[in-house]
């Protein structure tokens, strides 16, 4: 079932930054690409690996898988390059009351 | 008749000298050295950035180069494959020689001693009699490219990738990387640092290349360090077939070859990519080779790997739209103080995708084969078939052969065969051809003749006459 945790207050995540939140087992990268925000769950399609903590580059909205290269469109969660090929998942971002939230489940 | 064990040791002696001596006449000269530049021995930023600056490159491949090199820098030597790879010494490689100005279109443009080299290795005959177009590297750069005037005229690009580069920078910008990106692995990265050379192809929509491109790769230094990059995009039902060969002088100490070859097929279209690698004996060569097949298209390699120290190299296949099609052949062969670490990867990524994997190995004189291997099948790719085939003969007790096949399946709905088999050349095969009066040299050559032919005659009949002569010659008195 859909749960909304809380991310950070809007102010904390300006354009060209990202935070990392946990929920559960779950780990998620958030990304600020020029005001609009994006997030996908922290695990490389490819290994397994982290991949939230790669090359962030907010002008094409992509990050960069730290350990094979893949990288990752962070709007659609879709692999631009191999070597990995099945797209991370997603979640809704929700600003409500000056707060970044995620819908999970 | 079977020889006295001294007879026999004089047999085989004489024959690896054979060898040798062959290689050393036909590819294993070197020429004096008359170059415009050469790097010093090692690598740093200040490298990369000559080489950038030697090929007036934009920015963003400058950047590019400067980004890949931290990658390499910062990634450990792999320990799997082969413990031959702790022999690479990074820094004691020249990373760029610069024999020629520019790549040119006449043979006469070709500086002496280069053209010297090519005559004697065949190459500009071969370009008249059946090919449709021909590149030749030496060193870090081409010095000659050609292609026929009516596949230019049908918008075929064929050229070395420095120009393809500077002539077709979107086109180049937008695939280049994007199946081999700089940070796959540390020679992927190391390649993307460095990278010189090597060919752009281009094939417009619906057009057939009937004759081969051919590309051919020549070291002529010491310690030198080849990093040719191929990009070879087909646009949808176009097909193209891509051949390169290589080889190097023999030297006493090692060199690098480390390419990358990327080839996308778009829908419909088929791409074959033929190698047949024989570098001298002193030559590292990693090489990262992968292919994209789209809905419909079809992606074959045909990799012969016979030279070089140590060989790892494992073509792959992602077919990533319906209907897809992979063929990985390979063969290897394995002689005194080589290892083969070959292989294949084929990763189904779409439903209704077909692939095949045929491998063979041969080791003798204590070399060492490998077949390294992957199949996945992912999750969705429903009504996917895969054959793996690898077969490994040992032609006596002091070679090896391993396999180490990895099969992953993410789908009910699916076939997949796997099989492997190790032989060796045993003494009844033998005998039965011999009570049939075939001497037992010529049967042994039967025998492993029988056993490559399924690849061999895949290959183009010029290549295939070239290997099994190869072969034939590895095999004198391999037995007896």
């Amino acid at each position: 079932m859909a749960e909304i945790i809380d991310v950070c207050p809007v102010a904390e995540l300006p354009p060209g930054e990202r935070k990392l939140v946990e929920w559960e087992d779950l780990e998620i990268g958030v990304f600020n690409c020029g005001g609009q925000l994006f997030a996908i769950e922290d695990r490389c399609s490819h290994d397994n690996g982290p991949l939230a903590e790669g090359e962030f580059d907010p002008e094409s909205c992509t990050v960069e898988c730290p350990r094979h290269g893949s990288l990752f469109d962070l709007r659609t969660g879709q692999p631009k390059t191999l070597p990995a090929y099945v797209p991370v998942d997603t979640y809704p971002v929700i600003i409500e009351d000056e707060t970044i939230k995620l819908e999970v489940e | 008749m079977a020889a006295t064990p001294e007879t026999k040791t004089l047999t085989e002696n004489q024959a690896l000298a054979a060898i040798n001596a062959d290689y050393e006449q036909r590819y294993g000269f070197h020429d004096a050295e008359n170059y415009l530049y050469k790097a010093p021995k090692g690598l740093n930023r200040e490298i990369v950035e000559k080489i950038s600056e030697f090929k007036s490159e934009p920015q963003w491949m400058r950047e590019f180069r400067l980004k890949a090199l931290d990658h390499f820098m910062s990634r450990p030597q792999p320990t799997w494959g082969s413990p031959l790879l702790a022999e690479v010494d990074y820094n004691d490689i020249h990373y760029f020689v610069r024999a020629s100005e520019k790549p040119g279109r006449s043979w006469d443009d070709v500086p002496e001693d280069v053209k010297r080299t090519f005559d004697r290795l065949g190459i500009p005959e071969a370009e008249r009699k059946f090919l449709s177009g021909v590149g030749a590297q030496y060193e870090s750069e081409v010095v000659y490219h050609q292609v026929r005037e009516d596949l230019e005229k049908q918008g075929v690009i064929f050229k070395d990738m420095d120009s393809g580069l500077r002539e077709h920078e979107d086109l180049v910008r937008e695939h280049f990387a994007t199946v081999i990106p700089p940070n796959d692995n540390k020679l992927a990265a190391l390649n993307s640092a460095v990278w010189s050379g090597g060919s752009f192809v281009y094939v417009p929509e619906g057009v057939h290349v009937e004759m081969p491109l051919q590309a051919y790769f020549r070291i002529n230094t010491e310690n030198m360090g080849q990093f040719e990059r191929t990009l070879i995009i087909a646009e949808p039902g176009s097909y193209v077939h891509y051949v390169e060969g290589c080889t190097a002088p023999t030297y006493s100490s090692s060199s690098l070859h480390s390419a990358v070859v990327e080839l996308i097929a778009k829908p419909g279209a088929r791409i074959r990519y033929t190698t047949v690698q024989n570098w001298s004996t002193n030559v590292f060569n990693l090489v990262t080779k992968r292919a994209v097949a789209q809905e419909d298209a079809t992606v074959e390699w045909v990799d012969c790997n016979l030279g070089s120290r140590l060989t790892m190299k494992y073509p792959s296949v992602y077919l990533m739209g319906e209907r897809a099609h992979g063929e990985i052949l390979s063969i290897a062969f394995a002689g005194k103080g080589q290892h083969q670490d070959a292989g294949g990867k084929i990763i189904h990524a779409a439903p209704n995708t077909t692939s095949n994997i045929f491998a063979k190995s041969i080791s003798k004189d204590g070399g060492r084969g490998s077949y390294r291997g992957l199949l996945e099948i992912a999750k969705g790719a429903h009504g996917s078939r895969s054959k793996v085939v690898c077969d490994a003969l040992l032609l006596d007790e002091h070679s090896r052969s391993d396999t180490y096949p990895t099969i992953r399946i993410g789908e009910d709905d699916v076939n997949v065969g796997h099989e492997a088999t190790v032989s060796k050349v045993g003494d009844d095969q033998l005998f039965y051809l011999m009570s049939h009066g075939i001497p037992e040299d010529e049967a042994s050559k039967l025998i492993v003749n029988g056993f490559i032919e399924p690849i061999t005659k895949e290959l183009p009949m010029e290549y295939a006459v070239e290997m099994n002569r190869l072969i034939e010659l590895q095999m004198e008195g391999s037995i007896g």
